[in-house]
């Protein structure tokens, strides 16, 4: 079901707005579901053009490794620091910058769905910013996200074999 | 797997007596004359036995009193069992012996050191003049030897990288095993027939028993890559690549086994029967599959109702697994995958239901048995190579070897271009070649040949040779060179460390991430289907095979109770008794040994009360006391019920407590280096050959190196009964009710601040139930840091 599948309004206007990712059910079960539908518009806007979307859904074109690099071309959408940055910002809402406890307190609630009591959630997050806060901020700012992501394999995981 | 009718006699049978004990003696210097019982049953001794039967034949006939015998000898009485052990012993002997020898075990890889051994014993017995006993009797192999390698080869498997690659592994096993086979075969029938001029014995060999011949040597083997594998230390995907092509390709080799062997009688094949085999194929090994995927569901559903008898949990998961393995074998199914299959799918449920010791045990049991059984193998197989029979041809060998060798490259090359297409990591030059050389063969090659009967194929023994030679060649040259070829080509290694709660954090946020992008895409990828299955296990299976309360906890917490029981436990182990302040188990306050950071404005968690040196040294008398007492408790247990396992009930409280010790631990390790000596450096790969995941000589502990400890411990280690009795204690001692967690002795000046907090965390212990590893199906985190396999 893809773009030109979400809204059969879609040919009239070539837009897309929220409740057209509403309509995805899956999409609905997912926990994170709705901060990925917010993650494709851009703050402020309602709307999302064809341009955007595919942009967005770039940063998950398989890394290719082959790519010279020479430093002048602006860093493609796919590479593992965009990728990176991506996920980045879903936790970060209020795009500060910086994971804080209290974003990364609301992702572990909306993950596990009510299953655990608030005590566990909070030495749960309180242990991982302990682990992953170098600087001692109590937030988890995007370096310290992508070195604690290090031994992750972000090309292989955050990629998904279609647009080739 | 083939039928395992072995039409050879028990090991040992019709050997005079005093030959028995010249025998049995020579073994005993093998052991660096290790005194064993066995010493009664030198030579004057066995001339006693004699008088002895004669007596009693006497006896019986005419009751004629003599002296009532005071010390018999009866060897044949024991002879079998005997037997056994001596080979077991000599086995792990010899284990021990490589690792006094200073440098050797880096260069060489044991197998190759134990086939040596084995060896050395086969010319020894054939010096005796003794008929080496047929020890790689089909039978025993397949029925004793290979099971536990191969259970613990399923159990510990990582599911997420098998699953991840398991396209790419179903193509090397099954198109590659069917190419290196066919390939092999083929060409060895065209230089069979070559020399049309000089008839030799070669031009007797048919096409079909040269395909059968190409089948049994193209399979790569478990066991070898095992042991080779796990000395080099590679990376994970690499190592899965390999060990899960030598798993699968099991079904493969059945039935082209099979296939050939029956029909090579008939001499031709025809298309009918290539289409049967292939449906054959797929029952054989689909059917595997199912059958231990049942013996594993059985397995977590009995599990399940095992709380009141924790000391038999262990025994389930072995015996239901040995009768996996059984059953398939019983239809001519591929009983490696059904152990692979059982083993995997119980596992998740098992952990989740049994206690903490029946898990420690059957790691144990599991490593302990493959350890010694894959010894026991490359014994073996050293000594069926004395024994023989063998028909060295020079042609048929060489040529064999060269053309695994050509095979095995050309397949892997050929399949790897083929599978790159539909890889998002590819698989470059060197990890091709990697692939290539790490195609070893080993027992299961000779087993099979072995198996085949003499009438059908006179050739057998050539074939024999021919393939221990290879099996050699593999071993010992491939096995030797690959270490410093993965030096030399600079092939990512293994990375140690643990996972941290951040990594299991932000997978699972990237998995809902990318199956919520491909529900948008409307792309049903990896994730779609992961995530299903998920849901699926979730929804129904884990009800049904979890115990209470478990089946509903998320996997994030499983993970998140087991990293902190891991450190609580090595925190009252390296705290314990020494340097006490990290050990007191309550609300300390380290902000006057620490002055120097103040901690930062934090909710209530991070406030703990400040305590004076005056306490601190009553709390010094206490825990020292307290030490005391409980190593002499843990005396009496009867065999039906275990102590009252500490861990379950006293747990929660610990939890507690090491929360707060995270954060003296980090305080301390700033200030001075006094955390335990550092334990030993990991010993020889043997060592951790046993895969234990942390025995405690057995890995080195960073002191003051990470902010937080995420040490692994080994949860068995002899210490920790005591240490978490160490606790109980505490809770004994005093009295207060066990909602509130644990106030110091003496009580006075602790209570205030603390009470509301440790209300808090009454209630949330509560439901901080046992801690086990992750009941999630599909994301197991490794568990050792050793190699893999667990």
């Amino acid at each position: 079901m893809g773009f030109n599948g979400t809204s059969p309004l879609l040919d009239q206007r070539g837009e897309l707005r929220p409740e057209d990712f509403g309509a995805i059910r899956e999409l609905s079960m997912n926990p994170i579901g709705d901060r990925i539908i917010s993650a494709f518009f851009s703050p402020g806007k309602e709307t999302v053009d064809f341009a955007s979307f595919v942009r967005i859904l770039a940063h998950f074109h398989p890394t290719e490794t082959s790519r010279s690099r020479d430093g002048v071309q602006p860093e493609p959408a796919n590479s593992r620091t965009r990728k990176l940055k991506f996920a980045f910002q879903l936790y970060d809402q209020d795009r500060d910058g910086k994971i804080s406890r209290e974003e990364l307190l609301q992702v572990l609630r909306t993950m596990l769905e009510m299953q655990v009591t608030e005590e566990q959630l909070q030495s749960i997050a309180e242990r991982a910013i302990q682990e992953a806060d170098l600087d001692q901020d109590d937030a988890i700012s995007f370096d310290e996200f992508r070195k604690s992501l290090e031994k992750v394999d972000i090309d292989h995981k955050m990629s998904i074999r279609f647009l080739s | 797997m083939p039928s395992r009718t072995g039409s050879h006699s028990p090991a040992g049978t019709g050997k005079s007596l005093p030959e028995r004990g010249l025998l049995l003696l020579m073994v005993l210097v093998l052991l660096e004359g290790s005194v064993l019982p066995l010493g009664a049953a030198s030579s004057p001794d066995i001339s006693h036995q004699k008088n002895v039967d004669n007596h009693k034949v006497e006896h019986e006939k005419n009751y004629t009193k003599k002296a009532f015998p005071v010390l018999d000898l009866d060897y044949h009485h024991i002879q079998t069992p005997f037997e056994i052990s001596l080979w077991v012993l000599l086995a792990s002997v010899m284990k021990l012996g490589f690792h006094m020898i200073p440098r050797l075990p880096g260069i060489v890889p044991e197998s190759c050191l134990l086939i040596t051994v084995g060896l050395l014993v086969g010319g020894l017995i054939k010096l005796a003049g003794e008929k080496v006993p047929p020890v790689l009797d089909s039978q025993l192999f397949f029925l004793c030897l290979l099971p536990p390698i191969i259970l613990d080869a399923g159990y510990f498997l990582p599911i997420r990288p098998f699953m991840e690659n398991l396209g790419t592994i179903l193509m090397f096993a099954v198109v590659g095993t069917l190419w290196n086979a066919f390939f092999i075969g083929g060409l060895l029938y065209a230089v069979c027939q070559i020399q049309p001029a000089n008839p030799s014995e070669l031009h007797q060999l048919e096409i079909l028993p040269c395909l059968l011949f190409g089948s049994i040597i193209s399979a790569v083997d478990p066991v070898a890559v095992l042991a080779v594998f796990e000395e080099i230390h590679i990376n994970e995907l690499l190592h899965i690549l390999v060990f899960g092509e030598s798993l699968l390709n099991d079904a493969v080799t059945v039935v082209l086994y099979h296939l050939f062997e029956e029909y090579s009688a008939a001499g031709t094949v025809t298309v009918l029967d290539g289409f049967l085999g292939i449906i054959s194929f797929l029952v054989v090994s689909l059917g595997g599959i199912l059958v231990g995927a049942i013996y594993g569901i059985l397995t977590a559903f009995t599990s399940r109702f095992t709380s009141h008898t924790r000391v038999i949990e262990p025994l389930f998961v072995f015996v239901y697994s040995y009768m996996a393995y059984l059953s398939a074998e019983m239809f001519h199914l591929s009983g490696i995958m059904a152990l692979i299959a059982c083993g995997a799918v119980m596992r998740p449920y098992v952990e989740a239901n049994i206690s903490h010791k029946s898990h420690t045990t059957i790691k144990y049991f599991l490593k302990m048995w493959s350890s010694v059984s894959e010894t026991l193998i490359f014994i073996f197989l050293g000594v069926a190579t004395v024994d023989g029979p063998h028909h060295w041809n020079w042609t048929f060998v060489t040529v064999t070897v060269i053309l695994c060798l050509v095979s095995r490259v050309i397949g892997v090359v050929g399949l790897t271009c083929v599978i790159n297409k539909f890889r998002i990591v590819k698989l470059t030059t060197k990890d091709q070649f990697i692939v290539a050389y790490g195609g070893m063969r080993g027992a299961i090659a000779f087993s099979l040949g072995f198996l085949l009967k003499k009438e059908q194929f006179p050739m057998r023994e050539m074939f024999l040779t021919a393939i221990i030679t290879v099996i050699f060649f593999t071993v010992f040259v491939q096995g030797m060179t690959i270490k410093p070829l993965v030096e030399l080509l600079a092939v990512k290694k293994k990375q140690e460390a643990k996972r941290s709660i951040n990594e299991e954090i932000h997978t699972q946020f990237l998995d809902h991430l990318l199956t919520g992008i491909e529900d948008i895409c409307g792309h049903y990828g990896h994730h779609h289907w992961k995530d299903k299955l998920n849901r699926f296990n979730k929804k129904y299976v884990k009800k049904c095979l979890i115990a209470g309360e478990r089946s509903k906890e998320p996997q994030l917490i499983a993970f998140y109770h087991k990293m902190e029981m891991k450190q609580a436990i090595d925190l009252v182990e390296s705290g314990g008794g020494v340097n006490l302040p990290s050990a007191v188990p309550s609300t300390v306050s380290m902000q006057n040994i620490q002055p120097k950071k103040p901690p930062p404005a934090k909710p209530v968690e991070k406030a703990l009360p400040k305590m004076t040196k005056g306490r601190e040294e009553e709390i010094r008398q206490i825990l020292r006391s307290n030490l005391q007492k409980t190593r002499q408790r843990l005396r009496s247990y009867n065999r039906h019920t275990l102590v009252a396992d500490p861990y379950e009930d006293g747990f929660s409280e610990l939890l507690i407590k090491k929360q707060k010790m995270i954060e003296l631990e980090k305080k301390i390790q700033h200030m001075n280096n006094y955390l335990t000596v550092p334990a030993a450096p990991p010993d020889s790969p043997t060592m951790c050959r046993a895969r234990l995941a942390s025995d405690p000589q057995a890995y080195s502990s960073k002191p003051a190196a990470d902010r937080v400890p995420t040490i692994q411990v080994d949860l068995a280690s002899p210490q920790s009964p005591d240490s978490v009795n160490l606790m109980d204690e505490f809770r004994r001692a005093d009295q207060q009710e066990e909602d509130q967690g644990l106030m110091m002795k003496p009580p006075s000046g602790q209570s205030g601040p603390n009470r509301p907090r440790e209300e808090d965390r009454g209630r949330e212990q509560q439901k901080m139930t046992r801690c086990l590893s992750d009941p999630g199906p599909s994301a197991d985190e490794e568990e050792e840091d050793e190699p893999f396999l667990p």
